[in-house]
């Protein structure tokens, strides 16, 4: 009888693709976010994301409240970057109504949506640092700037999260008296901090290892898949919403628009980082020319009514094209808003991203999407 | 929650802009609608030109509008309309093109071969408005894996009433229960023991009947006896034909779960036996994947055949009743909840115009929803 006395080959196992669910409660999902991946092996050959889990009708509740409760939802929707997000409604309601906000108010909204964006862009890395082994290394630093930043809004609006702060027309209240030297000094430290960062991590053996050349993504199909923001520019794509399409007062600031060169997760990191200086580089600016005066327009009724009409306002928020569709017809309430989620159009690609890469480089190509969820279901 | 129709628009003409008049000599012949907003410029088009105008918007030269950034749905009440933000990265240009449809006929033509952001933004929008984007891939619900049956985002789905609407709509579906329990015979947890219990009453109460009719009209102890045995026995017979009659349990109890694994269990087989068959015939590792692959297409096509041709009957002869005289369907019990919240709303705000004490508008308003549900009867 003979026997076989070759050992097992792999073409010989029968092998089976399987699902696997990562969440919805997982660290590794940046909140209530569930993937169904099927795998074969360790290799993922498909993903079906699932979302939803945080769908609070963020866009049915503001039809039933007056223009200025609204303010609170957009806070709520992109929960870290909530300054861009309010700047994109107040404006949208601007300009359909018509109120031309102040000079000061308009310095003041610039400043702190950029400063806003260096707390996203640093709790970005703080996140993705953890997602791809280096929590020591990343997330500590840069969530110590990150608090400085926060103890900072906290100091002028009054609250840690949800500041609650722009209104259609200007802003709540004045800045602190102290707030230009203040600025500053959280500046200065928090672009320390970023400079530390840089060195920690963009040189760093494991990220170099596991993010370069990882799920590269081309011009064209970044536009298809509707990406935006640091996601569409990695690709090579110059487009900045603050550039191509000058909003509030924009157009005033010199900066630059980095790109990367093959759309990979590496890229990702290096726009996002170099944002950073970027944006410290706009409060500068607009630290230097911030004029004195009113905080907000005049001749504004305590219910504000809108005309008629319909307006898609978008900005640059830290995640991509943050948009508010508002339909009016003339009441005090909106007909329609619609919010144009950035992480939503950019989490949709994911499954196209992520198909023929392993498990664990799926978990830092969703990690590099810097997704909010309250974003992606609203 | 009551909403005003919505104003018409002032119909003057508006002078179209640089990207609408591009879109005027792409299309020349096709009825655009151009409007303006205070950033973008509207296009609007009839559904029936939808997909060449969207088409011409994506690959014609001078348009060149690669970008879709946002699709929105909107509400009008008697129109359901889909707003489409396009954006050129080649020309740097925008436009809004809207398209609507009837509520009645809620269909459009789906753009995500176009603009693959497109698909999850059809998906939502289908979900929440009830839009159906016809040729759209993958049309499963979004955000909640399962549906929800109703859609929220139109303007007649309540918001302000919700926790009434809620407490309701829990009532409702008890009752809608009960009354399934009364129609079909099969009531949810049957109480066997009150059961019992209401037949020995039912038993003592016609005992007691008999005999007492016995008595009065002075018959013997032993006429008494077999009287009232006559009565029980009658009741007992009417009973047991009573529950032949009444519908037993549907005999519907298809276990789904068995089916499914049953399925499972016959791909196995076909792809174990396909697999063995290739190998035998020594082809490569690929060429056996792609044959194993074809016949598991093959398959489940035929399964999907399979249960097409006899559902296709049915399904057509449920379509002529609207709703067969089922106890109460979701959608049913839903429009009742939103009748009584409609209901509620009014009566509380006429009470409060009234300037009534809250006692009193609470009494007033469980008033209406009493005699609301018994007209409902």
């Amino acid at each position: 009888m003979a026997i076989e006395t070759r050992p097992p080959h792999e073409s010989d196992l029968e092998t089976i693709d399987i699902n696997v669910n990562v969440g919805p409660q997982h660290p590794a999902t940046h909140g209530v976010f569930r993937m169904v991946l099927t795998i074969d092996g360790e290799l993922v050959v498909d993903v079906d994301p699932v979302i939803g889990y945080m769908h609070r009708g963020n866009e049915k509740l503001p039809e039933n409240c007056d223009y200025r409760q609204v303010i609170g939802y957009h806070d709520r929707t992109d929960y870290l970057a909530q300054f861009n997000t309010e700047h994109c409604y107040v404006e949208a309601v601007e300009r359909l109504a018509g109120i031309k906000p102040p000079e000061r108010a308009e310095y003041i909204r610039v400043v702190l949506a950029e400063m806003n964006r260096i707390a996203s862009h640093l709790m970005f890395f703080g996140a993705f640092g953890t997602d791809i082994g280096l929590f020591g290394t990343s997330f500590m630093y840069a969530f110590r700037d990150r608090e400085t930043i926060q103890d900072f809004f906290e100091e002028i609006t009054g609250e840690r999260m949800m500041y609650n702060y722009f209104r259609p027309g200007g802003v709540a209240w004045d800045l602190p008296d102290n707030f230009r030297q203040r600025c500053s000094q959280v500046l200065d430290s928090v672009e320390r901090g970023v400079e530390q960062l840089d060195g920690l991590m963009m040189e760093n053996e494991v990220v170099l290892a596991r993010c370069r050349g990882l799920s590269p993504v081309t011009v064209e199909d970044g536009i298809n898949w509707g990406l935006s923001g640091p996601m569409l520019r990695a690709t090579g794509l110059k487009h900045d919403i603050r550039r191509a399409e000058p909003y509030s007062i924009y157009d005033r600031f010199q900066f630059d628009i980095p790109t990367g060169k093959q759309g990979d997760v590496y890229d990702r990191l290096v726009v996002r980082l170099e944002e950073m200086h970027q944006s410290a580089w706009i409060v500068r600016q607009a630290l230097e020319t911030m004029p004195e005066g009113p905080i907000m327009a005049e001749g504004l009724k305590r219910v504000l009514r809108v005309p008629a009409g319909e307006v898609y306002m978008r900005v640059e928020s830290p995640r991509g094209e943050y948009g508010v569709y508002l339909v009016s017809q003339g009441s005090d309430k909106p007909w329609r808003h619609k919010v144009r989620g950035a992480s939503f159009s950019n989490l949709s690609a994911l499954r196209a991203m992520s198909v023929g890469n392993f498990v664990s480089d799926v978990i830092i190509i969703l990690g590099s999407i810097d997704i909010v969820l309250c974003e992606v279901d609203r | 929650m009551v909403h005003e129709a919505p104003t018409a628009a002032p119909a003057e003409p508006i002078e179209p802009g640089p990207v609408a008049r591009l879109f005027q000599s792409a299309l020349r012949g096709l009825a655009l609608e151009i409007g303006q907003s205070p950033i973008d410029e509207v296009v609007s088009v009839r559904r029936e030109d939808f997909a060449r105008v969207m088409e011409t918007a994506k690959n014609d030269e001078r348009l060149a509008l690669d970008y879709l950034r946002c699709l929105s749905g909107v509400d009008w009440l008697t129109d359901l309309e889909t707003v489409y933000h396009l954006h050129s990265f080649k020309h740097g240009h925008s436009i809004a093109i809207k398209v609507r449809c009837p509520v009645s006929d809620a269909h459009i033509p789906s753009v995500s071969h176009l603009w693959e952001t497109a698909n999850w933004h059809e998906r939502e929008t289908q979900e929440l408005f009830g839009l159906v984007f016809d040729g759209h891939p993958d049309p499963r619900p979004l955000l909640t894996e399962e549906g929800l049956g109703y859609y929220i985002m139109r303007k007649s789905h309540p918001l302000a009433d919700i926790e009434e609407w809620q407490e309701d709509y829990l009532k409702t579906i008890e009752e809608a229960k009960a009354q399934m329990a009364a129609a079909t015979g099969v009531a949810a947890p049957v109480d066997e023991k009150a059961l019992k219990i209401q037949m020995a009453q039912q038993k003592a109460a016609i005992m007691k009947k008999a005999r007492d009719d016995a008595r009065a009209k002075g018959l013997s102890p032993e006429d008494e006896k077999a009287a009232v045995q006559e009565a029980i026995k009658k009741f007992e017979e009417e009973h047991a034909a009573g529950q032949a009659a009444a519908p037993t349990a549907p005999a519907k109890s298809v276990d789904e779960r068995a089916a499914k694994i049953q399925l499972a269990q016959q791909k196995a087989a076909l792809i174990t036996k396909t697999r063995n068959e290739a190998r035998a015939r020594g082809v490569s590792p690929e060429e056996e994947r792609q044959i194993v692959a074809e016949a598991l297409k093959k398959f489940s096509e035929e399964q999907e055949q399979a249960a097409a041709a006899p559902q296709a009957a049915p399904a057509q002869a449920a379509a002529a009743p609207a709703t067969p005289a089922a106890p109460m369907d979701r959608a049913a019990k839903i429009q009742l909840a939103q009748q009584k919240a409609a209901l509620i709303t009014k009566t509380r705000n006429e009470a409060r115009a009234r300037g009534v004490s809250p006692e009193e508008e609470r009494q007033i308003v469980a008033e209406a929803l009493k005699k609301f549900s018994e007209e409902q009867k």
